[in-house]
């Protein structure tokens, strides 16, 4: 029983550090542009459907089609900012609902482009078992991930802390006015926030590639689970947003190890619920209103 | 003018459609479904608009009238019409457990409404001695015989579901021209001042957060005798939930009759036009007028038309 819940923890915490990937990307935008961009999932279903194409096609390693898949995916995020940035009116309400409009369009495209198959990594070498202390188990896709995404949430982090873009990006979440007569240009934060966003949303999809499984409706999925786990950090703290992730990962690997798999998404809900209402600012975040 | 107006379209809609497409069985049954789509949409912008909240997860009430009403026929034995309205009911009471979420704003209302919908699917789901779960229920009675009037029948079904959604229509108007409709649009201007001057804002809110569940459950439990069969993963499906506010922002979800117009628009056009090219995918279509709508004309298509008529009747005044 102990080694059970042992893997399950473990497991949670490497499901975790893609989820935070996502979650990194969706709230790097909701800071700066306080846009909440309900197709985030969707883009991380393009760099994963990008990365299968190139391997089924092309033979390239997942992890050699990231150029590929950064390119289509950025330029897609490109996009999505463009659009929302024509909203001037009501932006937090209507921008809601473009994204969710532009979250349908992407994953119907993927139906339409890719049918509704499921589909995962082919290169063995992924799938291969690691086994460290003897008693627990992941396949090495699953060690190199989250050894990834911890490099790349520190990454961030350590850009928002410490470069001039990092600072310029946090200037204008905390005051966009302010910001601006320091000779910030928030247009460029805006589109740094949304490229940067993209780029993490690549590595994620690529990561579900090799990991997991891919398939179209998994795009909105990811866009709530990437949501729920920026209210359990609370806005604006890097770290709690990696904590909620793993904290997320290992609910759900918990809820599959001692309930049942069909529990599994109920098990997020349910948490994500349980800090709205008590802890509106989330676990790790500032007091704050929200809206 | 306007109640000759209003006349003539129910003439319409009860004698002339029953009377010109009634031996189509294909055409009532597309016209059902598209009244089914408005009937969600005219509680969702009812919600929208009253109550300023944007809702992801209609699709839970939905669910819900529809498993209470099939559950309350099939297993307590309940005639049909009154299940409906227990249903009704049902997803209003649902609509409570969902109200801690009204101390939220914007984005955070709408996602939080939306994991609701999650919980009640996956609940429909485990709890099988109840719902049957992932098998569904089969055989859910239909819409019964009175007066020698077939229901059952899509006809029938047709006089019901468009009864619902007039019904709908008329509880929207008289609560947007009571005082409690002026209530909530000085809500919508600025809540902070319209509590100061001592509205209670939450709780209106929380009044039309249960009249659209209550609509939304009606059309629900209505769905669930039509086609007589439910299961958590269709009477939980995200589509209901988009149709809707495709339909509502197509139409323009500020006013009364715009959901339901967009709905007929987007529905038939959707499964008449699109459906046959792109069997798969076809959906898209209605992610790319969303965003269109959004991004041009807010406010819908009634308001884009109606505003040379509105225009006309400014000078008129003047």
């Amino acid at each position: 029983m102990l080694e059970l819940i042992l893997q399950s923890l473990f497991s949670g915490v490497l499901s975790g550090a893609y989820y935070a990937l996502i979650a990194l990307g969706l709230a790097l935008v909701f800071g700066t542009m306080r846009v909440i961009n309900l197709a985030h999932g969707e883009l991380v279903l393009l760099g994963a459907y990008i990365s299968y194409t190139a391997e089924e096609k092309l033979g390239l390693d997942p992890l050699a089609s990231l150029p590929l898949a950064l390119a289509v995916v950025v330029a897609t995020a490109m996009a999505v900012y463009y659009l929302v940035s024509l909203i001037k009116k009501d932006r937090e309400l209507n921008s809601l609902i473009l994204t969710f409009g532009i979250g349908v369009i992407l994953t119907n495209a993927v139906l339409m482009i890719w049918s509704a198959d499921i589909h995962s990594a082919t290169t063995a070498w992924y799938h291969d078992a690691v086994i460290p202390f003897d008693i627990l188990f992941a396949m090495q896709a699953e060690l190199v991930f989250a050894g990834i995404g911890i490099v790349l949430v520190g990454a961030v982090w350590w850009w928002l802390e410490k470069s001039w873009y990092g600072r310029a990006l946090r200037a204008v979440a905390s005051n966009r006015d302010a910001a601006k007569l320091m000779g910030v240009n928030p247009q460029l934060t805006e589109v740094l926030s949304f490229a940067v966003s993209g780029l993490l949303a690549t590595v994620a999809g690529i990561a579900i590639y090799t990991a997991k499984v891919i398939q179209p409706a998994m795009g909105h999925h990811l866009t709530v689970k990437a949501f729920i786990i920026t209210v359990l950090a609370g806005m604006g703290s890097v770290p709690g947003v990696l904590l909620g992730a793993v904290l997320l990962g290992v609910v759900e690997s918990l809820t599959v190890t001692m309930a049942s798999s069909a529990l599994q998404e109920l098990a997020g809900m349910v948490l994500f619920l349980v800090v709205l209402l008590l802890m509106p600012s989330g676990l790790f975040g500032r007091a704050k209103r929200r809206g | 003018m306007n109640r000759i107006l209003i006349a003539a379209l129910l003439a319409f809609a009860y004698v002339v459609v029953p009377l010109a497409l009634g031996s189509n069985a294909y055409v009532v049954g597309l016209i059902v479904a598209a009244l089914t789509i408005g009937g969600i949409a005219i509680a969702w912008a009812l919600l929208g608009n009253l109550g300023g909240m944007v809702s992801f997860g209609h699709a839970a009430f939905f669910g819900i009238g529809a498993y209470v009403s099939a559950l309350l026929t099939l297993r307590a034995g309940w005639p049909v019409f009154p299940s409906m309205l227990v249903a009704g009911f049902g997803a209003a009471i649902a609509s409570i457990a969902t109200m801690p979420a009204l101390r939220l704003r914007g984005p955070y209302f709408a996602l939080a409404i939306l994991a609701y919908a999650e919980i009640f699917r996956i609940l429909a789901t485990e709890l099988k001695p109840i719902t049957g779960g992932a098998a569904g229920l089969l055989s859910i009675p239909r819409l019964p015989n009175v007066l020698g009037l077939d229901f059952g029948s899509k006809l029938g079904g047709y006089f019901v579901i468009l009864t619902i959604v007039v019904a709908a229509m008329v509880a929207y108007d008289l609560i947007r021209r009571s005082p409690y409709g002026l209530a909530l649009k000085a809500m919508h201007d600025s809540e902070d001042a319209t509590r100061v001057v001592g509205v209670n804002s939450t709780m209106l809110k929380a009044w039309m957060l249960a009249v659209s569940a209550f609509i939304t459950g009606m059309v629900g439990a209505f769905n669930a005798h039509y086609i007589n069969f439910l299961e958590p993963d269709y009477a939980f499906a995200g589509q209901w939930t988009t149709l809707a506010i495709v339909s509502a922002i197509f139409g323009g979800y500020r006013t009364v009759s715009g959901p339901l117009l967009g709905a007929l628009v987007v529905y038939l056009v959707d499964q008449l036009a699109f459906k046959p090219i792109l069997p798969q995918g076809h959906q898209i279509v209605l992610g790319v007028l969303l965003g269109a709508m959004i991004l041009f004309s807010p406010g819908g298509l009634m308001p884009l038309l109606l505003s040379r008529l509105s225009r006309k009747e400014a000078s008129h005044a003047a």
